[in-house]
């Protein structure tokens, strides 16, 4: 089984799960006991959250919440810092974020939403054109998890402070920590991440949030996680994500060129009479978007499961017009035909080249043949 | 004192020398719904009656008689030694603390001293002294004390009824087999002719890779409800992939709908004489949606070659076929958002009146035989 929908979830890490199964086992103490067990895991988290942060910041400026995945990080952002006025992110936005403002505005708070290029990044004239005095939080996805664009955050952080100094800046980094090469830049207040887009398990994410930088949190409690999110921690899933991405970050730069190869090999060996390419160069390499242009993503999706190739997908067999059509697909300006037939083929670290000629084999035969049935 | 529910029939007291028989298939029916909770089911004089179950159990078999065809009333009662102390003793027990009531007491063993009159007038007497918050009202109460003395020493007593779903025994009325689809209408209508005693098999076309598995599995799930109420059934599942594609790359696109019905008449007939199923049933509403016109019914029955097809949604409005959807438990999985049946082929413009004349000339453009047994090869059961 050839695995490419690793913007999905990735295998976890054998390694790592190894490594840290003595504190589902051992090491299962509360970390908020007074006991030598509990406090000594207390001790071992404050490292933790040092070790991870100094991957993209600095650990002086910047802590870390720990949340049970990048979705909950996303709400805590938008529900902690947009409070009033008006809130500002992307037509590219994952759900996590879209459904979270939309339950924003159902709450009063009005939600603009800047406009996108072609190829699906943020249109960042627009994006600014939105922003006032009145602006409380600005959300923009650093590597959108339908086309792979690279959103860059640094610069138009930057310029939403000159615009409002008194917006908060979130990003979701999901489909980033781990993969891109980065520094989280001063202007970014808040960055969401999780462990199981980069070989850890799922049920833990984090939100990168600035020291100074006051929040109300959104569930309440025991007041764990500085607070801000109250639940007794998961230890667990804290070191299994600590592991899994000191791990990756080893060896970040060889991974990124590495699957940058493969990328561009899978781009190479796709049938282009078949095959609409949506992801365009300033896309990260660890996602190609295309679309078969003509079929169903989902029908391509069921096809290439039944011939060992498991991929992601952006449309699906629903009724609902609104649902059936990937929205960011869409606001990139292309057609319902196109945004029908998106299939998007992402990769991890462990993906090899022997694994893309088989996939682009395998996808290049299924297309053709559906055309020529659909014909 | 002990719990036990009473079951009374329906329609089967009318049945005359028959009567035995619906009888047992009505009980053979409960003891099927309760599969796996302790109990016994003992006939008594006209009505059955559900003992020997742990306490907690009792709304969890409440619930499930409820779905079984062929009762029309259940109560819980206490059963107690036909004594008057102990009746007493029960009935206050079963009084609500506030309220009008009055006892309605019934007597089957006409050795017991008092006599109905006089059993509600001591009963209502002691219950009224000793509960001050109640008084008595005949005419219009808040609930009623029924007192049942029992030929066999024992006496029920009970104060609510729940209403069964009435209908006949399932199985009493032949086997038919039931087109279903993801949506709402079609297990509104198995539940329909299922309510008049007959067994129920499913028939379910897919057309798996432009459908997915989420919508098999919606309909395993709403097969599943209607297996509830008819004491299981077998889904049937066939691939209708192939004679999709084939219908869209020969003949006219605003066929597609039309066409494909006739194959799944002729695939269910074919199934349906297979397993003895003595007749087709489908959720069609006239007019409900562009194939369903009575030139569309007339199209698909065409290919029926000898078995009867039923309509039982034909003359429903779309809210009255969601209400008894909500109602037997499917309308929610019903609304799932995956498709049966893939709108990739689907046409802008479905032909609305179809004349068989031109169906023919169409569906000659295709090998319908070989498209059949092709389909027919996929064929996969489902036991529920």
């Amino acid at each position: 089984m050839i695995y490419l929908d690793n913007a999905a979830t990735t295998k976890p890490d054998s390694e790592c799960l190894k490594s840290t199964e003595k504190y589902l086992i051992s090491e299962f103490y509360n970390p908020s006991a007074l006991y030598k067990g509990g406090y000594g895991l207390q001790s071992e988290l404050r490292e933790t959250r040092k070790n991870i942060i100094s991957l993209i910041a600095d650990p002086e400026n910047f802590e870390l919440i720990f949340t049970s995945c990048g979705t909950e990080a996303d709400n805590q952002a938008v529900f902690g810092g947009g409070k009033r006025g008006n809130v500002v992110t992307t037509e590219g936005e994952h759900s996590a974020i879209y459904s979270t403002v939309c339950e924003l505005k159902q709450r009063g708070i009005e939600v603009r939403f800047a406009k996108l290029n072609s190829d699906g990044s943020v249109n960042i004239e627009h994006l600014l054109s939105l922003i006032d005095e009145k602006t409380s939080l600005v959300s923009v996805i650093h590597v959108s998890n339908e086309t792979g664009i690279v959103n860059p955050i640094a610069e138009i952080a930057k310029k939403v402070k000159l615009k409002n100094k008194f917006a908060l800046f979130h990003s979701d980094g999901v489909q980033a920590f781990g993969k891109i090469p980065f520094r989280l830049a001063k202007d970014i207040d808040m960055y969401s991440v999780s462990a199981h887009k980069i070989g850890g398990i799922k049920g833990i994410g984090a939100l990168f949030k600035r020291k100074n930088l006051v929040i109300k949190p959104y569930i309440y409690g025991g007041g764990q996680e500085q607070g801000l999110r109250s639940g007794t921690e998961n230890v667990f899933g804290i070191k299994n994500f600590e592991f899994a991405v000191l791990k990756k970050y080893e060896n970040i730069t060889n991974n990124y060129s590495n699957v940058a190869k493969l990328h561009d090999l899978m781009l190479k060996k796709l049938d282009k009479t078949l095959f609409t390419v949506l992801s365009g160069e300033n896309c990260s390499p660890y996602i190609l978007s295309v679309s078969a242009k003509g079929l169903r993503g989902e029908t391509i999706l069921h096809e290439a499961d039944d011939n060992g190739l498991i991929i992601g997908t952006g449309s699906a067999c629903s009724s609902n017009e609104k649902k059936r059509y990937s929205r960011v697909i869409l606001a990139c300006g292309y057609s319902e035909a196109i945004a029908d037939g998106v299939l998007r083929l992402s990769f991890s670290s462990e993906t090899t080249e022997s694994e893309v000629l088989m996939a682009a084999g395998i996808l290049n035969k299924i297309v053709a043949e559906r055309k020529e049935k659909m014909a | 004192m002990e719990k036990v529910i009473i079951v009374r029939y329906s329609e089967i007291h009318l049945k005359g020398k028959n009567r035995g028989y619906f009888e047992r298939v009505l009980i053979l029916n409960m003891e099927k719904s309760l599969k796996g909770l302790k109990h016994e089911i003992k006939r008594q004089s006209g009505r059955y009656i559900v003992e020997g179950f742990e306490e907690q159990e009792t709304e969890n078999i409440i619930s499930r008689l409820k779905r079984v065809f062929g009762i029309h009333s259940l109560s819980i009662a206490l059963r107690v030694e036909t004594d008057l102390e102990e009746i007493f003793k029960a009935a206050k027990s079963v009084c609500s603390e506030y309220g009008k009531f009055k006892v309605s007491a019934h007597r089957a063993d006409k050795n017991f001293a008092l006599n109905s009159m006089q059993i509600n007038a001591e009963i209502g007497g002691r219950l009224l002294s000793c509960l001050k918050n109640l008084t008595v009202d005949v005419h219009n109460p808040d609930f009623i004390v029924n007192i049942d003395v029992r030929e066999n020493g024992t006496t029920l007593i009970f104060n609510e009824f729940f209403k069964g779903a009435g209908g006949m025994p399932v199985g009493t009325s032949g086997k038919g087999m039931l087109l279903i689809s993801g949506g709402i209408d079609s297990p509104v209508a198995g539940h329909m002719i299922a309510k008049r005693g007959m067994q129920i098999d499913c028939i379910h076309y897919h057309s798996y890779p432009y459908t997915n598995m989420q919508a098999r599995d919606k309909v395993i799930e709403l097969a599943k409800v209607l297996s509830k109420y008819t004491c299981g059934t077998k889904l049937n599942i066939i691939s209708v992939t192939h004679i999709q594609e084939e219908i869209h790359k020969k003949c006219n696109g605003e066929y597609m709908v039309t066409l494909l019905r006739r194959f799944m008449m002729r695939i269910a007939e074919r199934i349906a004489k297979k397993i003895g199923a003595q007749c087709l049933i489908t959720g069609e509403s006239l007019g409900q949606v562009a194939s369903q016109t009575v030139e569309g019914m007339a199209s698909s029955n065409s290919v029926v070659k000898e078995l009867p097809v039923l309509r039982p949604l034909c003359g429903f409005d779309k809210d009255e076929i969601i209400e008894r959807s909500r109602d037997m438990g499917a309308y929610e999985i019903s609304i799932q958002p995956f498709e049966d049946c893939c709108t990739v082929f689907l046409p802008k413009h479905p032909v609305i009146k179809p004349s068989l004349v031109n169906v023919l000339e169409e569906e000659s453009k295709l090998d319908v035989e070989s498209l059949l047994n092709e389909a027919l090869s996929t064929h996969e059961v489902i036991c529920l």
